[in-house]
């Protein structure tokens, strides 16, 4: 038929950005845990089952890190450079999944799905901070990984919320080194390899509180070396560091 | 990626190409060619490639003399090419949205370079194109390739010199893997064909315009740009579209390389020999009649060599015959082998893929699911002893063999092209390929220009049912079981649907009861449901009544795709260990149990179509010690799908009896 009538009736069907089956929406009375518009659009659109299977970490146990459960990493820890960190989800083997499809996969759709998760957690951070935040900027990828790989993860999250939260982003820091892939190391030598892999940016000197975001928070090398960097490179410019990751394992 | 454009010229002609790897180019045009050009910034593969065909496009115009002027064979003089590059580039920057910090600026090439390892470099080169021959890999599969096949030796040498290198000397063919897709031809009858003759009348306006917009596609697995998403990419610097229907095997892209290699040269070779037996053969009609009348002796023959049974062996026949029909006679490249559940398809592909193999040609045997893969590789391991087999599915470790003989899930084919001279597809209308255009993109594309594809079904789609209707599609019937009994007609039961009876705990005496007869005469029972949500319900249920059937509540069991213990419960199954197994779509093909009965609830559901339904009642009666099993559609309502299933299992069980293959005449 030249016009299919019956489709101006029924409703629209679309398919759900993560699994790609079809998301009945009438059927997952599942409550979305965002205030912003943007992204509560983009969570409605998952499906029920994947909708309920985001493990969010409504509440953190920890102040320092936002994890879910006690956490030893932040007593132990003697300096830190950062100085709150929230995260959205808490890393299991499903989210891994989402994780990799879009980070090694490539399926960028999941991009605007992830970048909505990660705003829960900027809100949850929005509580606890109520000065709010001056930048926001991203972990950066080494130069080799971001050609392989076509774009860095951290960087695009980090700019998706700062159109939907009217922030500002701006590319802080530059990595030197390209490391091996974090999750085969161990806890030590995670904290010894991360010395010297980041440098600041050096054009312009931003002071006030510096909004970090990454995908994962495991021992939180990365997000420390990170704000030490930003923190001591211009004394003179004095910043505050949060951060802010999807993920926590 | 960014890749260097540049642009030769000889005495004669003009070409452009780019490069992965610019100093092999450099090198390889030192002497052949007299002036050379280049652009000095690299630029993203994909706009690189379209910039070459477009100045290809026009220097062949030139060259043919079919541009403007007429000017054949005269030299351009140097710097009037050099501005048309500089144009056309331009252009193709405009059509990439470049154009604003696309760096024009050429340099011509002074010959002085000199590459150290030519000869190791050709030495790589040409293994590589062995190994590349009817593949099309992305940069990352090859590398992958190549580190399989890698000599110690060569590690010093750049992947993708050897590769420009190959594509330099034809070996291999190098474009982007997302890529405007090239103009079909015109069609040659009809109202369109007449609207292109008057575009060609048409100095300007929109009808002069081209026939239309050339969109992207996917040139691996042929998407278009539905399936395409735009997004900005740190490798080329631009947005770029990337393919998201193939997304699983590797991520191809506008400015990603796709290399594809050349047919195997055997294939060639061997249409060469078909040509010219059938010119020794002093008729084309005689030809005909003499493969008639050997017919009957070719069925003989199958059936003793392969154990086929008279059906059986009419049909492979008759398939054998269409492979061997030489290509430029054959009127299409598609055979449809329609053989009823149970007739032993696999037994029947062996001949076929036997003869292939004996001329020398490569065999793909196709298959939706890794299972069916590994059950059927045994078999075809006692079959061909002698024959290379490979065996490709998700995480299988002979990626990157090559052989005769290959045996693969229907993902792994796009990773092929032209590659086989036998492209057989089995259960054409299963899960993967029902109604992915994908799927039957690369089933084609594997295919060689010479060579026929195989579809194996015992339910076609009705497309092809159609085409067989029309004439339009050569096809060979098997109507008949194995053990030649008629199938078993699905009786009908009208009782309410799952959820009703399932909710009030009872089940309905009109079910109960032909169970129960089930159970007494030993069999085991398949009960469909349509949901995987209903087995857990159903199979609990059943279990309360497990007393009044007569059986064991532990040998009731339910399965469904959500089930990680799915493979030991259908083990089970098999072993006898549990007799009634609750199900869903997911069993309804590729399971055999000797003496079973089928159940079908909630028929009238839409996740029935006629097919699987045909392949539900297809699990009943398969083996000749009982033929006779019973089948039972258990639905509120009698529905189309319903019926035309009961219509399509009646049509083939009247036409085994006017052929005269059942055994004992009913």
């Amino acid at each position: 038929m030249l016009f299919n009538l019956i489709s101006w009736f029924a409703p629209s069907q679309q398919d759900c950005p993560v699994c790609g089956r079809n998301a009945s929406q009438a059927s997952s009375p599942i409550v979305v845990p965002v205030k912003h518009a943007e992204p509560r659009r983009i969570l409605t659109s998952l499906c029920g089952t994947c909708r309920k299977s985001i493990p969010w970490i409504t509440h953190a146990i920890c102040r320092i890190c936002g994890r879910a459960e006690s956490c030893e990493d932040c007593i132990r820890r003697q300096n830190r450079y950062y100085a709150l960190s929230r995260c959205a989800v808490r890393y299991d083997p499903q989210m891994r999944d989402w994780l990799a499809l879009y980070k090694y996969r490539g399926n960028e759709g999941l991009e605007a799905v992830l970048s909505a998760m990660l705003a829960f957690a900027y809100e949850r951070l929005c509580e606890v901070t109520p000065s709010g935040f001056d930048v926001i900027t991203s972990v950066p990828l080494a130069p080799e990984r971001l050609r392989a790989r076509g774009y860095n993860q951290a960087e695009r999250l980090a700019i998706r919320l700062a159109e939907w939260y009217g922030l500002e982003y701006r590319p802080m820091l530059l990595r030197l080194r390209h490391t091996e892939k974090q999750s085969l190391k161990t806890r030590r030598s995670r904290v010894v390899d991360m010395r010297g892999n980041f440098a600041a940016v050096p054009t312009d000197l931003v002071s006030g509180t510096v909004l970090l975001v990454d995908d994962i928070y495991t021992t939180g090398s990365t997000l420390d070396e990170c704000a030490r960097v930003l923190t001591q490179a211009f004394p003179e410019a004095s910043r505050e560091v949060y951060g802010l990751l999807w993920a926590r394992s | 990626m960014k890749v260097v454009l540049y642009a030769v010229r000889g005495e004669t002609s003009m070409m452009a190409f780019f490069s992965i790897a610019w100093e092999v180019d450099k090198e390889f045009w030192n002497g052949r060619a007299i002036e050379m050009i280049r652009l000095k910034q690299p630029v993203p593969l994909g706009m690189a490639d379209y910039a070459r065909k477009k100045l290809n496009e026009r220097w062949d115009q030139d060259a043919s003399g079919l541009g403007k002027g007429g000017k054949k064979g005269v030299k351009a003089p140097s710097n009037e090419w050099i501005e048309e590059f500089r144009q056309i580039v331009q252009r193709a920057g405009d059509h990439y949205l470049l154009s604003g910090y696309l760096d024009l600026a050429t340099e011509r090439i002074q010959w002085s370079a000199y590459l150290s390892n030519a000869s190791d470099l050709t030495e790589v080169a040409r293994s590589i194109a062995i190994q590349l021959t009817g593949r099309s890999l992305l940069k990352e599969e090859a590398y992958q390739l190549f580190a399989e096949g890698a000599q110690k030796r060569y590690a010093s040498i750049d992947p993708l010199a050897a590769i420009q290198y190959a594509a330099l000397n034809g070996a291999l063919q190098l474009t982007a893997a997302v890529a405007p897709q090239p103009l079909a031809a015109p069609p040659l009858r009809g109202f369109r064909a007449w609207v292109e003759r008057l575009r060609a009348a048409l100095p300007f306006g929109l009808a002069a315009a081209p026939r239309h917009a050339q969109d992207l596609a996917c040139r691996r697995c042929g998407s278009g740009p539905n399936k395409l998403r735009r997004t900005a990419c740190a490798a080329c610097g631009q947005a770029c579209a990337y393919c998201e229907a193939c997304l699983t095997m590797g991520r191809s892209r506008e400015c990603e390389l796709l290399i594809i290699g050349v047919p195997p040269a055997r294939a060639s070779a061997e249409s060469k020999v078909s040509r010219t037996r059938s010119s020794q053969a002093p008729t084309r009609d005689s030809l005909s009649h003499k493969v008639s009348s050997s017919h009957p002796r070719i069925a003989n023959e199958l059936a003793l060599r392969w154990g086929l049974s008279e059906a059986q062996s009419a049909a492979a026949t008759q398939a054998l015959l269409f492979l061997n029909t030489p290509f430029h006679e054959r009127a299409s490249h598609t055979f449809l082998l329609w053989a009823v559940t149970g007739a032993g398809k696999t037994e029947m592909i062996f001949p076929l893929l036997e003869a292939v193999l004996a001329r020398g040609g490569r065999a793909l045997v196709a298959t939706p699911r890794r299972d069916v893969v590994l059950e059927l590789e045994p078999r075809l391991a006692k079959a061909f002893p002698d024959q290379e087999r490979v065996v490709l599915y998700g995480g299988s470790s002979e990626r990157w063999k090559t052989g005769q003989l290959t045996l693969a899930t229907t993902h792994q084919l796009l990773r092929f092209q032209e590659a086989f001279d036998l492209v057989l597809i089995d259960e054409l209308d299963a899960f993967p390929y029902h109604n992915d255009p994908m799927l039957h993109f690369a089933a084609d594309k594997c295919r060689n220009k010479t060579g026929c594809t195989l579809y194996l079904s015992a339910t076609p789609p009705l497309p092809l049912q159609r085409a067989v209707a029309k004439g339009n599609l050569v096809s060979a019937r098997v109507p008949v079981r194995y053990h030649g009994h008629p199938l078993p007609v699905p009786g009908r039961l009208v009782i309410p649907s799952v959820t009703q009876f399932t909710g009030k705990q009872r089940i309905p005496a009109k079910l109960l009861k032909p169970l129960r007869r089930s159970v007494q005469r030993g069999a085991q029972i398949f009960l469909f449901v349509p949901y995987v949500k209903q087995v857990e319900p159903t199979v609990r249920l059943l279990r309360r009544y497990a007393s009044q059937l007569n059986i064991e509540p532990d040998s009731i069991s339910g399965t469904s795709s959500k089930d990680s213990e799915r493979s030991d419960r259908v083990v089970a199954f098999r072993k006898q260990i549990i007799q009634l197994l609750v199900t869903t779509t997911i069993l309804e093909r590729g399971v055999t149990i000797p003496k079973s009965d089928v159940y079908i609830l909630d028929a009238h559901n839409r996740l029935f179509d006629a097919a699987s339904l045909v392949q539900m009642s297809g699990r009943a009666g398969r083996s000749a010690v009982d033929p006779r099993g019973f089948v039972y559609y258990g639905a509120p309502m009698w529905t189309l799908s319903q019926r035309s299933s009961i219509r399509q299992i009646r049509g083939m069980n009247s036409l085994a009896k006017r052929q005269g293959y059942f055994k004992d005449s009913l």
